[in-house]
């Protein structure tokens, strides 16, 4: 469905991610794991026209997305829940939801996920005419998720959804994330928490200093020591 | 000071300072979205008075390249007006492809962006007179057609005086900030407009085009722009090519005091200096073109973010 091939990305001059291969199938969670700095959100944010690829190709569905601006690229139905969360503060809850829908313009389909993301996330409908900045950050990143699937996206791209939450609300997350997965949308997940990543995906890679050094069935690779050992403690 | 007095300032100040609110919407859409200052509104705001003028009236003036040529019709005014406000919304469109957005593809420093804007102002303003001329041009006195050029009210033993064209820069001005109240808070391109203020990122994220809705707000802000100057110009004459040049200066104080992006302040902006303007006492008029910068001044020592500006806070 997705597929990277030997793609190399850069800041101006700094190369981020040199020459890496990569591809999702329909249906997987797949995970890209790797320390902080080694290429994961870079990686992301080439694949949903961020930033342009210095070399090597992106291609979505079998269609090359070079030169597609983001917003030609969600069309596409490449939702990416970005790092940080990202949620537009001084929008309400349903206003930032509503956006997620911009792209589409069937008014009844839109009201229906808007329910669905709701029934998803309750606390999301309790809070819905709250200005998003007023959320905590847990809430912020159900909002996050929510907006990128009333896009009804085919693949989603999460870029660290655990990050700055607590453990148990992080559960709550990737509960969610499997979840969607079995209704049928693909996963692209990217995790510095490694261990629960491995858990709920399919495939793994293990991304370092820009280069992929692991990659397979993620029990499997969860099981190999090097990867134990540098990234599951 | 008397009722009538009091209410006679009051109506001045109201209708001038809504103009001023209109104006100053313009600076402030584009600086929400870009964090850039447009100097080249102000020549906007003169070239809307411009075009209205010659649809309405049919002819230029004396000294300018078009002097003596005549159009073949006169629209009615209202009609003049809307469409100097479209051509001078594209007038707006032209400013972005020209000083902003070669500049902003490259990434550059949002201080070249505002010398750019003010070249591309120079650029404008020059072009105004040498199509139109340098001398001053008035809009004759039955523009309005046969309204009756004011109306008086008895207040106690005094009058108050509505002079129609107070009553359309005040009913027009109004108009135009409740479309773009409800176009900013209640359509679906306004939300994508505000999330595009907020974070260009994003909103390309969710599908916004990004370039499209830079130059939909260039557009809405020449709207706004040339709309401003024509009430402006048909209120008090169009003074020359470089009439627009200061009231953008006068406007830029009233945006910074309303606070820098904020639309109610920008419109409360507005109406603190038309209204200040209209209570300057008469043996101070002639520092009535001073009374928005003293105001900026002493505003900016108690609240340096402007009346209504508030400091970012970010969400980490």
């Amino acid at each position: 469905m997705l597929e990277l091939n030997a793609a190399t990305l850069a800041y101006g001059q700094a190369t981020a991610v040199h020459g890496v291969s990569l591809h999702v199938r329909l249906g997987e969670i797949v995970t890209l794991i790797g320390a902080n700095g080694a290429g994961k959100t870079t990686l992301l944010r080439a694949v949903s026209g961020l930033i342009a690829p210095k070399s090597g190709s992106i291609t979505f569905e079998g269609r090359t997305l070079r030169g597609l601006s983001p917003d030609k690229i969600v069309r596409l139905g490449l939702a990416h829940c970005p790092e940080g969360r990202q949620v537009l503060a001084s929008l309400s809850v349903q206003d930032n939801l509503e956006l997620g829908a911009y792209i589409r313009s069937d008014t009844a389909g839109i009201r229906q996920d808007l329910d669905m993301v709701f029934d998803l996330f309750p606390r999301l409908r309790e809070r819905a005419g709250q200005l998003a900045g007023t959320l905590s950050g847990g809430e912020q990143q159900m909002l996050a998720i929510g907006r990128a699937l009333m896009c009804r996206p085919k693949l989603l791209l999460l870029d660290e959804p655990s990050l700055g939450l607590a453990p148990i609300i992080t559960q709550g997350i990737f509960d969610i994330i499997t979840n969607l997965n079995w209704q049928g949308v693909t996963i692209l997940l990217v995790e510095q928490n490694a261990h629960m990543a491995m858990k709920i995906a399919h495939r793994a890679y293990v991304l370092e200093a820009g280069q992929i050094v692991a990659e397979g069935n993620a029990q499997e690779l969860a099981g190999d020591e090097r990867v134990r050992k540098a990234y599951l403690g | 000071m008397s009722l009538a007095w009091f209410l006679q300032n009051l109506l001045n100040g109201l209708s001038i300072g809504s103009v001023y609110a209109v104006f100053a919407l313009g600076y402030t859409l584009v600086f929400s979205i870009l964090g850039i200052i447009n100097f080249a509104h102000g020549a906007v705001f003169t070239l809307g008075a411009y075009l209205t003028y010659v649809l309405a009236v049919g002819e230029f003036g004396l000294n300018g390249m078009l002097a003596g040529v005549t159009l073949p019709f006169k629209l009615p005014f209202a009609l003049a007006l809307l469409v100097g406000a479209a051509l001078s919304g594209l007038a707006g469109v032209a400013v972005e492809r020209m000083a902003f957005r070669p500049l902003r593809k490259r990434g550059a420093d949002a201080l070249l962006a505002l010398v750019s804007s003010l070249g591309v102002a120079l650029i404008l303003v020059n072009f105004i007179q040498y199509l139109f001329g340098a001398e001053i041009y008035s809009f004759p006195p039955d523009i309005l057609g046969d309204l009756p050029p004011a109306m008086l009210f008895q207040v106690g033993e005094e009058f108050v005086a509505v002079r129609t064209i107070q009553a359309v820069l005040f009913g027009v001005s109004l108009l135009m900030l409740l479309l773009l109240v409800w176009f900013i808070q209640f359509t679906k391109r306004g939300k994508a407009l505000r999330a595009m203020a907020e974070n260009p990122e994003t909103a390309s994220l969710l599908g916004i085009n990004v370039d499209t809705f830079v130059l939909g707000t260039f557009f809405i802000s020449g709207v706004l722009g040339g709309l401003s100057g024509t009430l402006i110009g048909v209120s008090f004459g169009l003074a020359g090519p470089y009439f627009g040049v200061s009231y953008g200066l006068k406007t830029l104080a009233v945006i910074v005091l309303g606070g820098l992006g904020s639309i109610p302040g920008a419109v409360l902006g507005g109406l603190v200096i038309g209204l200040a303007e209209a209570f300057l006492p008469p043996d101070l008029s002639s520092f009535k073109e001073a009374v928005a910068y003293a105001l900026l001044f002493i505003v900016l020592l108690v609240r340096p973010q402007g009346l209504l500006g508030h400091n970012a806070e970010e969400k980490v």
